[in-house]
């Protein structure tokens, strides 16, 4: 074989192999094509509580209200209005000739059969609290609904938002039985595939691999979410992140997020993608015993919880270890959820004063405890750095989730570095309710704080909710039982070509999207 | 010889049975499956809410038990967290690795037994100081640095190979090359040592003496002899692949067995790490007793004794 021969067989095969490595993805093909590091258990949301799955239910359900991404303004979707009528009331009135999926019309036979399905233990639905206030859904014509409340319920609105689709009834009747661990048979209701009356049908899903939605053409005229743009979304899981990053770059996927700060510089420097930051609702807070539930310790003291406090730099963090979207939380809530404030007692960094404090509650040369951590290794060693300064001395315990969460719930942890994400939910009653009313996770068992709390949970009026939360929130911060630190921030980077809307709420709302 | 045979069934048996247990404690031991699946956000209700509706709350023997009635029927279960059947999983993931692990195999062998017999036909030459040059790398180098090498050269610099996924052939070819590289090195070296102790012996100086072409001396003479202890390498080097294919499957996006059993250990999805375990334990349970059995046939010793 001549040199000049064999160089044109080496450029044919090249292009061959080329052409094998294309991935269909961008404005040609009218396909998003987007990827995550985590495997959806399953696109219904009702039985998988990953943001993975609540992008999906975006895109291709709607729900009663609809919460606008960009104002956090309640706006009427299958539900055209809804009023209290009494304490544990809530009459809903729904939207005339919206289709499911499958052609057929949505009514109040369905809205009562999917919360009536899942409101009961029995249904084994992952995150109760979007249904536990339920008592039963009552249909009182074909579109009006009664919602029967088992306690007053003012976050209601917040639960009825696009995490509570609408599926048709007798969606679940497909469930098969699966034999749980006694011999006997449960039903389960998060195999079936979500139908809907979304933007987007879903048309195929891979379990651990893909899912790829196609837009519906008969979405009905005038929702707030708008007419659906681009022809089909794609999921990807792809589990290393340097491997999204090159898919990024060479055009197999349009859109990530979660990317490192080492990463983001190089992405914003090419000249096909876009990268932006935004913050999120997740909150990162260390978990101080100060009831002793682990036995006689120095976080019983509050001047030592107070010291655990002063000890930290948390601007310093923010601005030097967390990166781009990240802010210095202030208090144990979001300060997009309703009800939270930062109007509480401060402590800023004084390595001195937490010195001080130690040395009079009887700590001068300090003490060992251990510090269990499940999230960011890194930033668990910042704060123990921190905490080292004063004389804090701590043994890291980092584990993984499950095996740290029985230690947390079990009483055993006299510090942990803790995070949570509300489940998205704006209202207070997800973060701060959900750690200080003498649930397995309240290591402060205040009885104050938990009637406090229970009365802002439970009442209608929204300036009593105000005041009880901060009340609450202000007794927290004044007794140091938890040390908020930080919130996460979140980096995306996307094809150029798509016009996509960042939003605080650390969602993907790809309905909204749209090809420049 | 049927008293053998029953004897070594009835050993093997008691392998599977005592791996079965095994399997389903450490499962078992490695976190709470009710935590893992209810989410990090979850209350305390909800965890408990799944252990009672899972059957997670009953005594441990009652819930082995169970399990073994249902996989002694063909019934490995259903995945908790992917929600389907177990079998199709593993019917899904399982030709992945195995197509990635005979690939990088391939890869290996076409790349270290050439490049052995060179390196022994000119020892202490440019071709076998590059040899040892070559094997050292690859020793020395962690595969998943290796796999983001070839990444940025062939996928995203040269952009002609895809980064990760599996669709087509032309998507293993990274990953068998980043798989397959790390077990170059003992191969090429072994053929090499192999073929110069084949080249100095009686029977191939005989060859040469009969005056036979240099190539056919070399391969057909030597090679076929030093080549034996590469294959039984190969063999085990085919396990290690199959094996430690987490990192490239990980890498490359791969969803094969590895890839599975790493992600259902992490998120406690139970019955898919105790089929996976199980199939492991009874294919090696089952390819002992083979040779047992068939080295009996070959030496009757070994069943008299």
């Amino acid at each position: 074989m001549s040199g000049r021969r064999f160089l044109l067989g080496v450029a044919a095969a090249a292009t061959l192999v080329s052409a094998g490595g294309t991935a269909l993805a961008g404005k040609a093909d009218d396909t998003l094509v987007w990827a995550t590091a985590t495997e959806m258990n399953t696109p219904d949301i009702y039985y998988g509580n990953q943001r993975e799955a609540l992008i999906v239910t975006y895109a291709m359900c709607d729900s009663l209200v609809h919460r606008d991404p960009l104002t956090n303004e309640y706006k009427p979707l299958l539900a055209t209005s809804w009023s209290w009528t009494g304490d544990h009331t809530l009459d809903v009135k729904l939207r005339k000739g919206v289709k499911f999926h499958n052609g057929k019309e949505m009514t109040a036979e369905d809205v009562a059969y999917t919360f009536n399905t899942l409101a009961p233990e029995s249904s084994g639905m992952a995150f109760r609290a979007l249904v536990d206030w339920i008592k039963n859904v009552e249909v009182v014509s074909p579109y009006e609904v009664v919602f029967h409340a088992t306690r007053p319920a003012p976050a209601a609105l917040e639960y009825l938002t696009g995490t509570s689709p609408i599926f048709p009834k007798g969606h679940y009747d497909s469930a098969p039985s699966v034999p749980t661990a006694d011999g006997k048979t449960r039903r389960d209701y998060g195999a079936v595939l979500p139908m809907c009356t979304g933007p987007y049908k879903l048309q195929e899903y891979k379990p651990g691999q893909s899912l790829t939605l196609v837009k519906n053409d008969q979405y009905w005229e005038g929702s707030p979410k708008g007419k659906p743009h681009i022809g089909k979304i794609v999921l990807r899981t792809i589990p290393d992140v340097d491997t999204q990053v090159s898919e990024l770059m060479t055009g197999g996927i349009d859109w990530m997020w979660g990317v490192p700060p080492e990463n983001a510089k190089l992405l914003a420097e090419q000249d096909s993608l876009t990268v932006k930051s935004a913050a999120t609702m997740r909150m990162s807070f260390l978990s101080l015993d100060a009831s002793g539930r682990s036995g006689d310790n120095p976080m019983k003291d509050v001047r030592v919880r107070r010291a655990v406090f002063y000890a930290i730099d948390r601007e310093a963090l923010v601005k030097n270890l967390i990166g781009p979207g990240s802010v210095v939380q202030k208090s144990m809530c979001s300060m997009n959820q309703f009800g939270c404030t930062d109007k509480v007692p401060d402590y800023p960094y004084d390595p001195a004063k937490a010195k001080a404090l130690l040395a009079e509650a009887g700590y001068p040369n300090g003490f060992d405890m251990t510090f269990y951590a499940y999230r960011d290794r890194q930033y668990t060693e910042a704060v123990a750095n921190y905490l080292r300064a004063v004389g804090i001395r701590t043994n890291i315990q980092f584990m993984q989730w499950g095996a740290l969460r029985p230690i947390v719930v079990g009483g055993k942890a006299q510090m942990a570095h803790l995070t949570l994400g509300s489940n998205g939910m704006l209202d207070a009653s997800a973060s701060t309710s959900y750690y200080f009313k003498f649930t397995g996770d309240d290591y402060a068992r205040d009885p104050q704080v938990r009637d406090w709390l229970e009365t802002a949970d439970t009442s209608t009026d929204p300036e009593k909710r105000k005041e009880f939360y901060a009340k609450a929130l202000s007794r927290i911060q004044d007794q140091a039982y938890f040390v908020p630190l930080y919130t996460y921030g979140r980096t995306y980077a996307f094809n150029k070509d798509l016009d996509y809307p960042l939003t605080p709420d650390e969602m993907a709302h790809f309905y909204l999207a749209r090809w420049k | 010889m049927l008293s053998y045979v029953v004897k070594r069934l009835l050993v093997t048996l008691a392998v599977v049975v005592v791996i079965s247990i095994v399997a389903f404690s450490l499962v078992h031991l490695a976190g709470d499956p009710a935590v893992a699946m209810a989410g990090e956000n979850a209350t305390q209700q909800d965890v408990d809410n799944i252990r009672k509706v899972y059957g997670f709350d009953r005594p441990f023997t009652e819930q082995y038990f169970s399990w073994v009635g249902r996989v002694l029927h063909g019934d490995f279960g259903r995945s908790y967290y992917l929600r389907t059947p177990v079998q199709p999983i593993l019917a899904e993931y399982a030709p992945v690795t195995v197509r990635l692990g005979l690939m990088a195999l391939a890869f290996t062998l076409l790349l270290s037994i050439p490049l052995g017999v060179l390196a022994a036909l000119r020892p202490n030459t440019l071709i076998d100081r590059f040899s040892l040059w070559l094997a050292v790398a690859g020793q020395a180098l962690p595969s998943f640095v290796f796999a983001m090498l070839l990444i940025f050269i062939f996928a995203v610099t040269l952009r002609w190979l895809p980064v990760s996924g599996g669709s087509t052939w032309w998507h293993f070819v990274l990953p068998a090359i980043a798989l397959g590289y790390n077990a170059t090195p003992a191969l090429m070296r072994l053929t090499r040592s192999g073929m110069i102790e084949t080249l100095q012996s009686d029977h191939v100086r005989t060859a040469r003496a009969y005056g036979l072409a240099r190539w056919r001396v070399v391969l057909r003479h030597a090679l076929r002899h030093a080549i034996i202890p590469v294959v039984s390498l190969a063999a085990v080097q085919l396990g290690y692949m199959l094996g430690g294919s987490i990192v490239i499957e990980t890498v490359f996006s791969l969803k094969g067995l590895g890839y599975l059993a790493w992600q259902s250990i992490q998120r406690s999805d139970i019955e898919v790490v105790q089929a996976i375990l199980l199939v492991i334990a009874v294919v090696y349970a089952m390819l002992t007793l083979l040779a047992d059995l068939v080295n009996a046939m070959l030496d009757p010793r070994i069943r008299i004794s």
